[in-house]
């Protein structure tokens, strides 16, 4: 290296004395630019103490002079969205369900926060777009195989407040009256009333059970096709629940295994309540939130 | 001084730097520990039940915090989905807390009663029996293995030391409570008087003949989020 260095500037610093070259530091000027925005971020900083929340002290902390919090900008949040939904929400809660399956605008905006709802609150047990869980016996809610009812009322009631089905265990081990054979003859005339069968003497067996000793038509109806739709010697049945048994559509499972297990030890279901009154069941919905969801489930496939 | 001074020693540099940092630190981090509204007073906080105490142990044993935070932010896409937001005061007993920062499954902060103990159940065994599109792991060994709890009065005077204030009386019961909480033969009457009237009381894994951790891991869920009534409006905006 040339002799160059002494022209150059430094800052004075010398560690050695090399009459030559001594080791120096170098003064190199940050750029203005750079210096003046690094100024600009410490003025900035002071006025950021001054309006927003910024140093703690002994008994709580600088407010800042805008009052700008995080529990406020999300009451603002929460404020602007109720502002913006009033005028839907406000004609949903004065009309009734069948009204508001008529307003085509009412009915886009109730099947959007319906199918948000359903997502989180209904969809783990009757999965997404209410496709049904099979192992749990949650049913389908997408199509047109209700067991008690698919009219706008009676989704709302079942939403509001719950449903329970209780089918009573028939196998003399699992605390019924009948014996193991019995129990084959009803499966054998249970799954005939589908096509799924073919023992004509078990299914004669099973037959004469159905109707006799087991009162298997006092829920499921004298042709075996549900509560909802079926008669009782001529008379409507009490609205339990019970399944159509001639159709394709099993709500636990329509292998002669199932079906054979759901009459040996019997069927508990329970669709808890979401309405008023139903606190200990999980997250209370809205009288609003559950008016959505009706038209939304409504709205899946089977609605009547 | 002179700044070569600092320069060539080294021990001097060292703790003038030591200095300089705890200074930072003192500023940003001791005037947490006096603010109180760093944790604000909220009705309803409980130490853990010894079962829930074991469910917990068991919630971090299987690295349930990989992919569920408990933690839910104040912002309206949180709070519509999950309820609302979580306050510090509810963890004041996690030690440690649980909060967590990824979410491959959903918010578990206030999962307690949301689902049936049932669901659970089916969930744990293997999860797409009842949400298809799930991808989590299936935990069945939970309702195979029986739950050890030799330790549980060790484990809630650990507790105690890092700050739960559990009781004499809640220590010395506890090997009578944590069974009593997942039977439904068992009156609890002892265990309601120690914990209160909200302690969920099942019968969590549905075999009344075996204690199992899954009874200990549901005990735990059925309660996050539970404990303060948000109803009325007990938090103020600040």
């Amino acid at each position: 290296m040339a002799d160059n260095h002494k022209d150059l500037d430094t800052t004075g610093h010398q560690w050695d004395d090399d009459e030559g070259f001594p080791l120096q530091e170098y003064n190199n000027p940050l750029p203005k630019w750079w210096l003046n925005s690094f100024y600009a971020t410490i003025i900035w900083a002071v006025v950021y103490w001054v309006l927003y929340p910024a140093w703690p002290l002994p008994d709580g902390f600088t407010p800042g002079t805008l009052g700008e919090t995080m529990r406020g900008e999300y009451q603002k949040e929460m404020d602007e969205a109720k502002a913006r939904q009033k005028v839907f929400n406000d004609k949903l809660e004065k009309l009734s369900l069948k009204d508001i399956s008529k307003d085509n605008q009412l009915l886009q905006f109730s099947i959007s926060g319906g199918k948000a709802l359903f997502g989180d609150n209904c969809a783990p047990c009757h999965g997404p777009a209410g496709i049904g869980v099979k192992a749990g016996g949650f049913p389908t809610l997408a199509d047109d195989d209700w067991l008690f009812g698919g009219d706008l009322d009676t989704i709302h009631e079942s939403i509001t407040s719950g449903r329970t089905g209780q089918m009573p265990a028939h196998l003399k081990a699992a605390g019924g009256n009948f014996s193991d054979s019995q129990v084959d003859d009803l499966t054998a005339y249970v799954l005939s009333l589908s096509g799924k069968s073919s023992d004509k003497a078990a299914i004669t067996r099973g037959d004469a059970l159905f109707h006799g000793e087991a009162t298997c038509n006092s829920c499921h109806g004298d042709k075996g096709n549900g509560s909802l739709k079926g008669t009782v010697a001529g008379q409507p049945l009490p609205q339990i629940g019970a399944p159509n048994l001639t159709d394709a559509i099993w709500l636990y499972g329509g292998d002669p295994k199932v079906v054979r297990e759901s009459i040996a030890k019997g069927r508990s279901g329970e669709m808890p309540a979401w309405g008023a009154g139903a606190k200990e069941s999980g997250r209370k919905l809205s009288e609003l939130d559950i008016k959505k969801l009706t038209i939304y489930v409504h709205s899946l496939g089977g609605g009547q | 001084m002179q700044h070569s001074t600092i320069e060539k020693s080294i021990p001097l540099m060292a703790i003038l730097t030591l200095i300089m940092v705890s200074i930072g630190g003192l500023v940003e981090i001791v005037p947490l520990f006096f603010i109180k509204s760093t944790i604000e007073k909220v009705e309803g906080m409980r130490p853990y039940t010894p079962l829930e105490l074991k469910g917990r142990d068991i919630y971090i044993r299987e690295g349930c915090y990989n992919c569920h935070s408990q933690m839910i932010r104040p912002f309206r896409d949180e709070t519509e989905r999950y309820g609302h937001y979580s306050l510090a005061a509810e963890s004041m007993y996690d030690h440690p807390f649980q909060w967590g920062s990824k979410r491959t499954g959903p918010d578990l902060a206030r999962i307690g009663g949301k689902y049936s103990n049932e669901w659970h159940r089916a969930h744990m065994q293997k999860p797409q029996n009842v949400v298809r599109e799930s991808v989590m792991p299936a935990y069945p060994w939970l309702q195979e293995n029986e739950l050890k709890y030799d330790d549980i009065e060790k484990r809630m005077k650990v507790m105690s030391m890092v700050g739960v204030p559990y009781t004499d009386e809640q220590v010395a019961n506890a090997k009578k409570d944590l069974p009593d909480q997942a039977s439904s033969t068992a009156d609890g009457a002892g265990l309601i008087k120690r914990y209160g009237k909200k302690v969920p009381k099942a019968e969590f894994d549905g075999k009344p003949e075996k204690l199992t951790e899954l009874d200990a891991l549901l005990a735990y869920l059925q309660m996050l989020g539970t404990l303060v009534d948000f109803s009325g409006q007990q938090t103020k905006a600040r």
